[in-house]
């Protein structure tokens, strides 16, 4: 189980959600990715699209419009 | 992993308009006061190129920029916010409630369902394969730059479809717009009506519905059906979007508080459920119009009744339910001159009986619902005194009261509770 970044800083829709796709199919189950989004376009869609394919999330405000998403994968 | 359990006042479920107002008057009341968003806050209003409508507005706004100040100014009272998903809420034995997340278990006294709807999907074939951002979208002000220059589908004759399809006028090259209705009939307003109608990008194709999503990778057609002729009509585009309603966000409610058929949650003016301590306000309950300024006035209401429920529960718990001594509850309505006159004979009984019994007075005019928490409403219309013991109502007095009469009372009572200790 570990921990990863994923640096979508200054990226907006659809980019930050493709890039987590595609990151997170290449992790283990256990692993944690964590997701830096400061577009809340990508706030309304990363969240839900993980949430619906069952993995568990939670979200950070970091700073004024950012925000760190933790997805932990469970399959 | 053990689940860390963290203690509130209040929890309220949802961050857009009705739950990030009922946290600026929770917050403004000193109760410590948490909402939970599951992504990002502001609701539905996020999803808003302009709110025209909102009063204390007179120029549109960004619905976004709208909701950001009303998170500041709960943020301002002290609300704190988690950006995180509740997967269930359960009443405990202590009439308390656990609202469950992930990492933490929240233990509230009460808590405020705002979770709004969500974006009706048409049903149509393919429809889930275009979802997350393969072409199928429920956001103009989210997605419109990104088809610039492209062409567009918007399904829906609603407000939100006619608006946002003008707004997406200023980046696509052309709009389509999937009307089910016969040529020259929308649900949307006069005006957004008329604006549609005089824009050369628009195109509306009347007396239709979607029948299928077709694509690749990501969706490059819509074929329609004609809703008299059943003839499809395949219109290639880049993208859709989707504004035939919502439904409401409930699921993780069913079984525990009452809802419409629909999935709309039930509650009193007060705004709360069939549950005592949990309110709803906002998209999510069942009500006439879905607005932000709709919402903001369920919201201060159930902030507000939410407040009072606390503090009354707390009066009750301490003066009468977990009061040793016997107690004598005088259930009366400061508006009454008859119940306003019986008031000095009841501190006279305070002052001959102290330290033997304690005298609650209970405001039924403002708290209708502290006296059906201790008593039976309907005897105990005001003027009435009602005696309990160890929580038990042990009799209700509603005839001549008078000092003579309070003092019988009490001397009775206390003879009886005497004699049922010996």
């Amino acid at each position: 189980m570990a921990d990863y970044r994923l640096d979508c800083m200054g990226e907006a829709c659809p980019v930050p959600l493709l890039k987590t796709q595609k990151k997170l199919s290449g992790l283990n189950i256990g692993d944690v990715l964590i997701v830096e989004i400061d577009h809340s376009c990508a706030m309304k869609n990363v969240p839900e699209w993980a949430r619906k394919e069952g993995h568990n999330v939670d979200i950070e405000e970091t700073g004024d419009g950012e925000w760190e998403i933790y997805i932990e994968k469970t399959k | 992993m053990d689940k860390k359990i963290m203690d509130y006042d209040v929890v309220i479920i949802g961050g857009g308009a009705a739950g990030l107002t009922a946290a600026i008057y929770c917050g403004r009341a000193r109760l410590k006061t948490l909402v939970i968003e599951k992504s990002l806050l502001g609701g539905l209003a996020t999803y808003t190129n302009e709110i025209e409508n909102y009063p204390g507005f007179p120029e549109p706004l960004n619905g976004l920029d709208l909701m950001k100040l009303f998170e500041q100014q709960a943020k301002r009272f002290g609300t704190e916010i988690k950006l995180t998903d509740v997967k269930g809420i359960k009443q405990l034995p202590d009439h308390t409630f656990m609202v469950e997340t992930f990492r933490v278990d929240y233990h509230a006294k009460s808590v405020i369902i705002a979770t709004g709807g969500k974006p009706r999907l048409t049903g149509a074939a393919n429809e889930e394969n275009f979802l997350y951002d393969k072409g199928i979208s429920f956001c103009a002000t989210c997605d419109a730059a990104y088809y610039t220059d492209k062409e567009v589908m918007v399904i829906g004759s609603g407000d939100a479809a006619i608006e946002e399809a003008m707004f997406l006028t200023k980046f696509a090259s052309r709009v389509h717009v999937s009307v089910i209705h016969d040529e020259g009939v929308m649900d949307a307003n006069k005006v957004a009506q008329e604006r549609a109608m005089a824009n050369e990008k628009l195109h509306l194709i009347w007396n239709t519905m979607v029948a299928e999503f077709r694509g690749e990778e990501r969706l490059n057609c819509v074929v329609l059906r004609h809703t008299k002729t059943n003839e499809l009509i395949e219109v290639p585009v880049d993208g859709c979007f989707l504004f035939i309603g919502y439904i409401p966000n409930t699921e993780i409610f069913k079984g525990l508080v009452d809802m419409t058929r629909q999935g709309y949650i039930l509650t009193d003016e007060r705004m709360e459920t069939n549950i005592e301590g949990l309110f709803a306000a906002g998209d999510v309950r069942e009500k006439g119009l879905r607005q932000v300024a709709t919402c903001v006035g369920d919201g201060a209401i159930a902030g507000v009744s939410a407040e009072k429920y606390i503090a009354e529960n707390e009066y009750l718990d301490t003066r009468v339910f977990q009061n040793k001594l016997p107690v004598i509850a005088y259930v009366w309505n400061p508006t009454d001159t008859t119940c306003r006159e019986l008031l000095p004979a009841l501190d006279e009984i305070g002052r001959i009986y102290k330290d033997r019994i304690s005298i609650v007075k209970i405001d039924a005019y403002k708290s209708a619902h502290m006296v059906e928490r201790i008593c039976d409403k309907t005897q105990a219309a005001p003027p009435a005194i009602v005696v309990l013991k160890d929580s038990a109502v042990q009799g209700i007095y509603r005839d001549c009261l008078s000092l003579e009469a309070l003092q019988k009372i009490a001397e009775e009572f206390l003879c009886g509770a005497r004699s049922l200790e010996c």
